[in-house]
């Protein structure tokens, strides 16, 4: 049975990410290219692969894209499916290196800016493969330089966010009532 | 910001030059060798023209709701007038390289270079 506490927190993670998803929506990005955006819901589904396992993160993507596209109108348009898949290839990439991270060698560990950097290149690359799925037109892989190169920044800074976030979480004692 | 994490944002800037690169000199696109035109209208192929072996300029007049004349000369292809409402036919210009295309709305009719 699921217990309530991990249903409640579940809820108020997929919560906050749609806000973050729609919130995103109104700043205005001082590039001119389509399509570059912040990613802040990404910090939400890097927050539940810290805390919790990759299964509850999944959970919260699928949710958190579903439901923000009800709320904005996009469900099952292009945008939907773009964001869908950036997500999902954004979750893969940032569990399988947070998989990584505890390992004992050396080698392999990543600090929480440099998996958010990787989920953000993962997200433009999903995007991107998805659009050129459904576009069916070879152009559209102009802009693979661009959204790589935009997802150094922007991961960079959602990572700054979550770490601010995780920290704050911490010395304020509130990080033990998260945890299930 | 661990050094890994330094090694991830290198290789993906990395991946960035190397991916401008590859688009900046495509092989095909750079030449320009081989330039099929399309010309199609209502989804149906109206002309394929081989626009390198185009050894005189000529004129195809498109039927339809507008008038439109289309000029072919060598290695190149536009919309040379129409009296749509936009013009945005005519205004896209020469098309050249592959993967231009000029897209007259009102009329159904596009141009394109394939790729």
């Amino acid at each position: 049975m699921v217990s309530t506490k991990r249903l409640t927190t579940i809820a108020v993670l997929v919560a906050l990410a749609i806000v973050l998803h729609l919130f995103e929506a109104l700043i205005p990005i001082p590039f001119p290219i389509p399509g570059v955006k912040l990613g802040l819901a990404n910090i939400v589904t890097l927050l539940a692969l810290v805390l919790f396992d990759s299964k509850t993160a999944f959970l919260i993507v699928i949710l958190r894209t579903v439901l923000g596209s009800l709320l904005s109108g996009t469900l099952l348009n292009i945008a939907f499916f773009l964001s869908f898949s950036g997500a999902i290839a954004a979750t893969c990439l940032m569990a399988l290196l947070l998989q990584l991270a505890p390992a004992a060698s050396f080698k392999f560990r990543f600090s929480l800016l440099g998996i958010s950097v990787a989920g953000a290149a993962a997200h433009n690359l999903g995007q991107l493969a998805m659009a050129a799925l459904l576009i069916k037109h070879t152009g559209i892989f102009y802009y693979l330089p661009i959204m790589l190169l935009s997802s150094v920044p922007t991961g960079f800074l959602t990572g700054l966010l979550l770490r601010e976030l995780l920290n704050y979480l911490q010395s304020s004692g509130q990080l033990d009532d998260f945890l299930i | 910001m661990k050094r890994n994490d330094i090694i991830l944002t290198m290789i993906i800037i990395l991946a960035v030059i190397a991916t401008w690169g590859c688009l900046k000199w495509h092989p095909g696109r750079a030449e320009n060798t081989h330039c099929i035109a399309t010309i199609t209208q209502n989804h149906k192929l109206i002309e394929r023209i081989d626009l390198n072996t185009v050894s005189e300029a000529r004129e195809i007049i498109l039927p339809g709701k507008y008038h439109e004349i289309i000029q072919v000369e060598k290695g190149r292809i536009r919309f040379k007038e129409a009296n749509c409402p936009d013009k945005i036919c005519v205004k896209a210009g020469w098309l050249e390289k592959p993967g231009d295309i000029a897209v007259c709305l009102p009329n159904k009719a596009v141009i394109k270079i394939e790729d």
